[in-house]
């Protein structure tokens, strides 16, 4: 019984972040963008990059070996696995 | 277990075999490149080295493909790899994968296939994700959803949840995620992501033994997590801060089978900062470190120690000696160099090299979990190289 309820409260927590999210977008929308394209010029540094894809290559092999030897998965992208490392 | 050698073989050809169509598909762009990669992981039980490369095509016409093989080999000797003994063993892992992906002004759609092998595992993975840019080319939002097939079986015992003839069980993961990314300013950007992946299937390790026999955990997993990053530049340091946070929670969906609660309730923290920082124009360094906090996994954990700690009375339906369902913490410094290779230019031979990225980092893993023997700490040492062709 205290377990479908912490679900029921976790799911409502979802909703309630899924429901922020959709309203920073919308409100986002009527606005002008924050930045204009001749001022990106420190979002293209390599530490600025969210999608570098050698550090990509470097995570998926973190996430290996971290999915062998924790108990948590996922934030990467895509889940771990593929092996018998369980 | 027979049949499936010809049909890996011939998946694997025919994954070269589009491997070698896409690369040829299209002139060069300054976005095609090539990258080899070594990975060396070891701990005091167990060593991993992995070779890898990975080619990517960009084609004018909005159609791109990558491509990417790798080897693993694992040498163990411990529990904590599965075995029960002090058998060293080496086991060697395939993979290969192809993404093909199709981009527009604003949107791309990206399908992706990924197959691994070893002796007794096989895996098929297909994703397919999108993106969607707007506001200006300043938010993104993403989403992927994928299914991944797996198998195991061993030659020396017949799991319990194979079926006769069968000497192989299945593992079935559906999985799903969205991700919002928005640049805020000229130097700050973030991104809010949530995943989820639906497990059903064999979730144990065939070779690990507990004192009730072979571990048995519970067949389906629903795994969560919710993951917020965010990167901030400092024009007067010269100097990029990342700073990552994930939240994890799992459960079991449903009731589970002769067991009164949720078996799995795991949860975790985790903590990552890396800071970049050119030290002349052509070396970079990166600074990193991650911490992870993970709660005692599992009832079927507890029930487990309290019936070794006395007589055992009943034997519980869930059991297992798994080091990374205790209480677990982790933390992982590393360093990374990052050069940009244009110095090597007038050397002869060696200049041909000069367009390219060379990466090398060391990072050591500190480990603690809460039965012995665990892991023991590891040393980890990446490098690469990444070419324009």
């Amino acid at each position: 019984m205290s377990s479908t309820r912490a679900r029921t409260k976790r799911i409502a927590a979802l909703a309630w972040a899924a429901s922020g999210l959709l309203a920073l977008v919308g409100g986002c929308a009527h606005r002008p963008p924050p930045v204009q394209p001749w001022q990106r010029e420190h979002l293209a540094k390599r530490g600025m990059r969210l999608d570098m894809p050698d550090e990509l290559l470097e995570d998926r092999f973190r996430q290996h070996w971290y999915g062998a030897r924790e108990g948590s998965d996922l934030g990467y992208g895509e889940p771990g696995g593929g092996c018998g490392c369980n | 277990m027979k049949t499936r050698v010809p049909r890996a073989r011939a998946l694997r050809r025919a994954l070269t075999a589009l491997g070698l169509l896409a690369i040829a598909a299209g002139p060069a762009r300054a976005e095609d490149t090539v990258t080899l990669r070594g990975a060396y992981y070891r701990e005091p039980s167990t060593r991993v080295i992995q070779p890898m490369v990975e080619v990517e095509r960009d084609s004018p016409t909005g159609w791109d493909a990558k491509a990417h093989f790798l080897v693993d080999t694992i040498t163990s000797a411990s529990v904590s790899a599965g075995t029960s003994a002090d058998n060293i063993f080496t086991e060697t892992r395939n993979e290969a994968g192809l993404a093909v992906r199709k981009r527009w002004s604003r949107a791309e759609l990206v399908g992706s296939y990924k197959y691994s092998a070893e002796s007794d595992y096989w895996s098929h993975t297909m994703t397919l994700s999108g993106a969607l840019r707007f506001w200006g080319d300043t938010a993104r939002v993403a989403a992927a959803f994928g299914l991944s097939l797996d198998t195991q079986g061993t030659r020396f015992r017949t799991p319990e949840c194979a079926k006769p003839p069968s000497h192989t069980c299945p593992l079935d993961t559906t999985f799903g995620g969205v991700s919002y990314t928005q640049i805020l300013s000229p130097v700050w950007l973030a991104q809010v992501s949530a995943e989820t992946a639906y497990l059903d299937g064999f979730q144990s390790n065939l070779y690990r033994l507990t004192a009730f026999g072979y571990e048995r955990v519970p067949d389906k997993r629903l795994r969560n997590a919710v993951a917020l990053r965010t990167a901030y530049y400092i024009p007067e340091l010269d100097l990029a801060l990342r700073l990552a946070y994930r939240y994890y929670f799992d459960l079991f969906p449903g009731q589970a089978v002769n067991y009164d609660g949720d078996p799995w309730r795991l949860q975790s923290h985790m903590v990552e900062l890396r800071a970049y920082r050119p030290l002349t124009h052509d070396l970079t360094v990166r600074l990193m470190f991650r911490r992870y906090w993970q709660n005692w996994a599992a009832n079927f954990w507890t029930t487990m120690i309290e019936s070794a700690a006395g007589p055992v009375t009943s034997v519980p339906y869930y059991y297992t000696s798994d080091p990374k369902l205790t209480h677990v913490q982790t933390s992982y410094p590393e360093i990374e160099l990052v050069w940009q290779a244009e110095a090597l230019r007038p050397v002869p031979v060696l200049g041909w090299l000069s367009a390219g990225t060379f990466t090398i980092s060391y990072g050591y893993y500190i480990q603690s979990q809460s039965i012995s023997p665990g892991f023991g700490n590891a040393h980890v040492l990446q490098a690469g190289y990444t070419m324009p062709y």
